[in-house]
């Protein structure tokens, strides 16, 4: 159990600062600046923000150094890419690409993954074993080797890359609100609700679903940065977003061969990436320390 | 105890069945193998005749049935890239590097994150505590392939300590091993740290320390020991993980291994390979969670009567 | 102590005796760099099986399976190699080779003789015989080992391309009868004897093949360096860091690195001619009549809309940006100025009608009845090992046509699919940019123009006729006569997007490799490995 200390304060601040302070400390502020400044503000006003057209590059203009480089000019403060495009805007625009995808994917897969979790946990049986049978089978495709035979099938897309991301989550999503939902439908209330003829839909959205929340903010959190990483390996091995899309993943698989004589063209959307997904996970740790600390071991 | 091991199995069993006929039927849906076999001066004489000779002109369902005889007998059938290989043998032959690589990738990962996880509970809310989330944190951050590559010119090309690619001696194993490994530590390292603050909290401890053991002993013999149940299962989850994140890091490194290998027969749209590496893993996986299963079932009875 | 735990000890010490244990017997104790020379390359079909391995792949036979014909490094001619003499027969339906005496195999397999000729033909009967030519293979009727030293080829139908097939360009690799008949395919698979100056010494599955020389070569070829290998590295920045760390001494970089390289002190060796042209291609140019694939509203059916397609782009800009320069232009697809037909009216005329100029362009769609903004289309893009830019092309395109104001969509799919649109004549819808490699001009227009070959881009009537006039014709100057015909009309159509001619660049160490002089035009591209010499002291 943690012991909480109680800091001694100088003699000059005054105490209802100190208790602000107090109550400031007790968020996460660093990831959630760092977020906003590098997700949520580029994803929300990408057009107003970025100085130029993420699609739009001109030829001559291309693999121009960082402004404070030798060769690198102040009108593309971070360079510009392979086909002249300023890198700045493409990053800009490429936390809305990356928070998007990782965002529908969490959620269609959530839902699916907690819906059929519900059910698997609640009603036991034999469609418990079946669904955990999926479960398992889900788990135990190897996702990349899946995505590279699905888009070798039905080329790369939004559409691909969402569902590939998908049939990855729901399974974890499915196991964790499974567990939960045993824990909680042997607890006196929910046998009261069943005794005054609730229905089994409303039981498991009134009663259960609440109390599963929790885990499921935490996890989903914990997930995005992940799924982050997983969108840029998957375009890493050809796999994931079409071009010209500017994803930070297929950024970095772009600039690869260039690592050493154009660094910036992958440096900077892997920094993007690292640190995007270093405040998120933080972030999900703050969350489930002080939402759900049973959560630890997840 | 029985009827639970004929249980798993026959589920485990079940599960490989399904995963043979999504990746039949995927790797059918990826098109036609022989626009990727034959030349472009190859008119339609000879895909009638190459498409004969593979089998490729019956109905699918056929086809699965073919295929799934053979496999059951491990014959996963010939190689339309690599010709003269049987797909089994290719899978065979590039099995070990790649376990080799995940072998050495875990044992590093466990190296940095036993020490730094058990530290971290045991100092919880300290230095180390802070160092380890960092840590673990970065871990899971960076894109392995990208890592990959800057260490690679790093330590390869700029300092020159190591080869950039291939196989060999251990000295080839070290990046790729590192680029792989690097993910796991902040898992590892998190699981530690957290079945270790259970365990230092609960009861059991709290007699040892009465007793008047020394700390270190407590938290070495008694604690860690207690803490490795959970990461068991875990293991078998990194284990998989390892297996596929290969995929990324042996490309990176031209090592040859069975990621390397399939990522090439989905290029050449060799269903057979692609298959038998497909199936290989998964039963793998599969085997190595059913065996995780039978030992958790006989080191915590409870679980036997689920 | 009960046996409780499983602690993650255990584990550990697993985890590190599997290292341990599957840690392979160190290789080859590494030559000193002279000895033993590396080549990194994008990597290849690894198999001995060479009827089944297609032309780019053969470079992991040029240093130790022989052909009947050679390709002179400097001239690109075809000259005697195991065949002294050939000659076809009045009507082209018969081809004789003699053969030259006194040709060992190696590993003890005896002398060369015509039925290994026979034999090393028969494997492109085989079933599952996948080469590129395998087809043109399986159009002879008979091989007659007429003794010894001569065999005949009869074919079903005259051809004038046999000289090409059975030279190093082609893929009749010589191999061992007797090889075949005392130790079948298992032994053929596990050590194939050749006649070359290298010889077979191994493969590692997925990482390389090595050779070493032999002393008394027939012909007196001794390489400069004992062992050679050709180590498969799919990553680019790998090939990069290999050369520059001596690991590999002469490796196969796409444009971006080269720079790199060059910067480092290595050198390029390019072929003497261009192995591969790039050109973008139209889909939907089914003009035969009674065609039911054409669709009349595929803009491009109009020749205006081809032709502003050509204006728009900036192919000086193109080459100087994604190919570092290093190309030279292609007026008519598939000539090259030693070709059959070749006009040197096209560079006079190519800038005026096919030059840069945006303004035109623009006019020829108002013209055409397509205002700004008006004529939408889709590009087709994909990528290959070792053919990066397909991608990059695409999306400059993109932004070219922007600019005249063709609205465009890139989808980026894999070559297999676009492959089989083309030939199946649905392509209609897009365009695309291909990198296809030399073949003579009138295998180019069989494969790609004519309306009964296995692909379809630009065909109509004319073409046909007058491909199979050219077929057949035997006579040189009616042979040149048909060829012109064919490339004036490719060229006054606007048939595609004609670009550049590369050569073949590798990167290498001058420390290492001082002379290196290959056509380019060898199957395998990268070949003659016996004429590397080292650096003068």
């Amino acid at each position: 159990m943690a012991t909480e200390t109680i800091r001694t304060l100088p003699w000059y601040a005054p105490p209802r600062v100190a208790q602000a302070m107090g109550q400031v400390r007790r968020y996460p502020l660093v990831p959630l600046a760092l977020l906003t400044f590098l997700l949520v503000i580029p994803a929300l006003f990408a057009s107003q923000v970025a100085p130029y057209d993420p699609l739009q590059g001109s030829l001559s203009k291309r693999l121009k150094p960082p402004a404070w480089q030798q060769g690198g000019t102040l009108e593309y403060p971070l360079g510009t890419d392979k086909l002249g495009r300023d890198m700045l805007s493409r990053i800009i625009y490429g936390a809305r690409v990356s928070l998007m995808v990782s965002l529908v994917a969490i959620f269609v897969g959530g839902i699916i993954g907690t819906v059929l979790g519900m059910i698997s946990g609640y009603f036991g049986g034999w469609v418990d074993a079946l669904l955990m049978r999926l479960v398992d089978i889900s788990l135990s495709l190897p996702t990349i080797l899946l995505a590279l035979v699905l888009v070798a099938a039905v080329g790369p897309s939004f559409g691909t890359v969402i569902t590939i991301l998908m049939i990855f989550l729901w399974a974890r999503y499915a196991r964790l609100v499974r567990g939960e939902t045993l824990a909680i439908k042997e607890r006196d209330f929910i046998a009261r609700a069943r005794v005054a003829g609730a229905s089994h839909i409303r039981i498991m959205a009134r009663y259960i679903f609440p109390n599963v929340v929790n885990s499921l903010v935490v996890l989903a959190t914990l997930q995005v940065g992940y799924v982050i990483l997983l969108e840029s390996t998957l375009s890493f091995l050809g796999a994931g977003l079409p071009r010209p899309t500017p994803a930070w993943g297929l950024m970095i698989a772009d600039g690869r061969e260039l690592i050493v004589t154009a660094w910036w063209v992958s440096m900077f959307p892997g920094l993007a990436i690292m640190l995007t997904v270093l405040s998120l996970n933080l972030l999900g740790d703050w969350l489930r320390d002080h939402l759900d600390p049973k959560l630890r071991n997840v | 105890m029985q009827r639970y091991i004929a249980r798993r199995a026959l589920q485990s069993l079940l599960t490989i069945w399904v995963m043979t006929l999504i990746v039949f039927t995927l790797a059918r849906i990826s098109g036609n193998p022989l626009d990727v076999m034959l030349p472009l001066e190859a008119g339609p004489e000879e895909y009638a005749r190459v498409s004969k000779h593979w089998g490729l002109d019956q109905p699918l369902h056929t086809q699965y049935f073919i295929f799934l005889s053979k496999a059951v007998r491990g014959d996963f059938g010939d190689s339309w890239k690599w010709h003269g290989e049987s797909a089994m043998g290719l899978v065979a032959q590039r099995l070990p590097a790649t376990l080799q690589l995940a072998g050495f990738a875990l044992a590093i990962s466990l190296v940095i994150a036993l020490p730094i996880g058990v530290l971290a509970a045991v100092m919880k809310g300290n230095g180390w505590d802070t160092a380890a989330k960092i840590i673990a944190l970065l871990g899971q951050s960076l894109p392995p392939f990208w890592l990959g590559i800057v260490l690679m010119w790093i330590f390869a090309v700029h300092l020159g300590w190591f080869p950039t690619s291939g196989r060999g001696g251990i000295q080839y194993m070290i990046l790729p091993a590192i680029t792989l490994g690097w993910f796991q530590v902040a898992v590892v390292m998190r699981l530690l740290r957290s079945s270790m603050l259970d365990v230092l909290d609960s009861e059991f401890v709290k007699l040892t320390r009465i007793k008047g053991l020394a700390e270190w002993k407590v938290i070495w013999k008694h604690c860690l020991r207690n803490a490795s149940i959970t990461p068991l299962t875990v293991f078998a989850i990194i284990a998989g993980g390892l297996m596929t994140g290969a995929v990324v890091t042996e490309s990176v490194f031209s090592w040859p291994g069975t990621g390397q290998l399939v990522v090439d027969a989905v290029r050449a749209r060799d269903f057979q390979v692609v298959q038998a590496v497909v199936i290989v893993f998964a039963g793998i996986f599969i085997l190595t969670n059913l065996v995780v299963d039978i030992l958790y079932a006989y080191l915590d009875p409870r679980i036997r009567y689920q | 102590m009960k046996p409780r735990f499983v602690s993650l000890v255990p584990g550990l010490l697993m985890a590190l005796a599997l290292t341990l244990v599957t840690t392979p017997t160190p290789g080859l104790a590494q030559a000193t760099k002279t000895d033993r020379l590396v080549f990194a390359s994008a990597g290849f079909s690894e198999s001995n099986r060479y009827w089944m391995v297609s032309r780019p792949d053969h470079l992991q036979y040029d240093p130790f399976l022989e052909t009947l014909l050679e390709v002179d490094p400097k001239s690109g001619e075809y000259t005697p190699r195991l065949a002294e003499k050939w000659y076809p027969s009045s009507d082209y339906k018969e081809w004789t080779f003699i053969l030259r005496k006194g040709i060992p195999f190696h590993f003890g397999f005896g002398q060369f003789t015509a039925r290994d000729v026979v034999h090393s033909h028969s494997m492109m009967m085989r079933p599952e015989a996948t080469a590129t030519l395998a087809g043109f293979w399986r159009q002879v009727e008979e091989v007659k080992a007429v003794n010894d030293h001569q065999v005949v080829f009869r074919f079903k139908q005259p051809t004038t391309v046999m000289d090409y097939g059975a030279s190093r360009a082609g893929d009749l690799r010589i191999v061992s009868k007797a090889q075949w008949d005392k130790e079948g395919i298992d032994g053929f698979d596990k050590r194939p004897a050749g006649t070359g100056s290298y010889r077979y010494a191994g493969r590692q599955a997925g990482l390389s093949i090595s050779f070493e020389r032999i002393d008394n070569h027939w012909r007196g070829e001794k390489p400069a360096f004992r062992q050679l290998e050709f180590r498969l590295v799919r990553e680019e920045s790998t090939r990069l860091a290999m050369l520059l760390s001596g690991e590999a001494h002469i490796a196969d970089l796409p444009r971006e690195l080269q720079k790199d390289a060059l910067k480092r002190g290595m050198k390029i060796y390019s072929s003497s001619f261009p192995v591969d042209w790039m050109t973008i291609y139209l889909g939907g140019m089914y003009f035969m009549p009674g065609d039911s694939a054409f669709k009349a509203d595929v803009p491009w059916t109009n020749k205006k809309v081809r032709q502003a397609m050509n204006m728009a782009v900036n192919r000086k800009e193109l080459l100087n940006t994604v190919f570092a320069g290093k190309g030279t232009y292609t007026y008519v697809t598939g000539w090259l100025p030693q070709s059959e037909g070749w006009n040197p009216e096209w560079q006079r005329r190519f800038d005026g009608m096919y030059g840069y100029n945006p303004a035109k362009a623009k006019e020829l769609l108002k013209e055409a009845g397509y205002g700004p903004g008006q004529l939408k289309m889709k590009i087709l893009a994909f990528t290959e090992p070792g053919e990066s830019e397909g991608p990059q092309v695409a999306e400059a395109l993109g932004i070219y046509y922007k600019d005249v104001g063709i609205e465009t969509e890139i989808e980026v799919l894999d070559w297999a699919k676009v492959r089989e649109m083309f030939r199946k004549k649905t392509i209609g819808c897009c365009i695309w940019p291909n990198i296809i490699s030399w073949r003579p001009s009138e295998e180019s227009i069989r494969t790609f123009n004519y309306s009964k070959g296995p692909n379809h881009h630009y065909e109509n009537e004319f073409i046909d006729k007058t491909y199979l006039a050219w077929a057949q014709a035997i006579k040189p100057e009616e042979r040149q006569r048909h060829a012109r015909a064919i490339a004036d009309h490719l060229f006054e159509e606007f048939a595609d997007i004609p670009l550049f001619w590369f050569a073949n660049e590798v990167v290498a160490n001058p420390k290492v490799v001082g002379d290196w002089v290959y056509p380019g035009l060898g199957a395998g591209r990268s070949t003659h490995f016996h004429l590397v010499k080292p650096p003068a002291k």
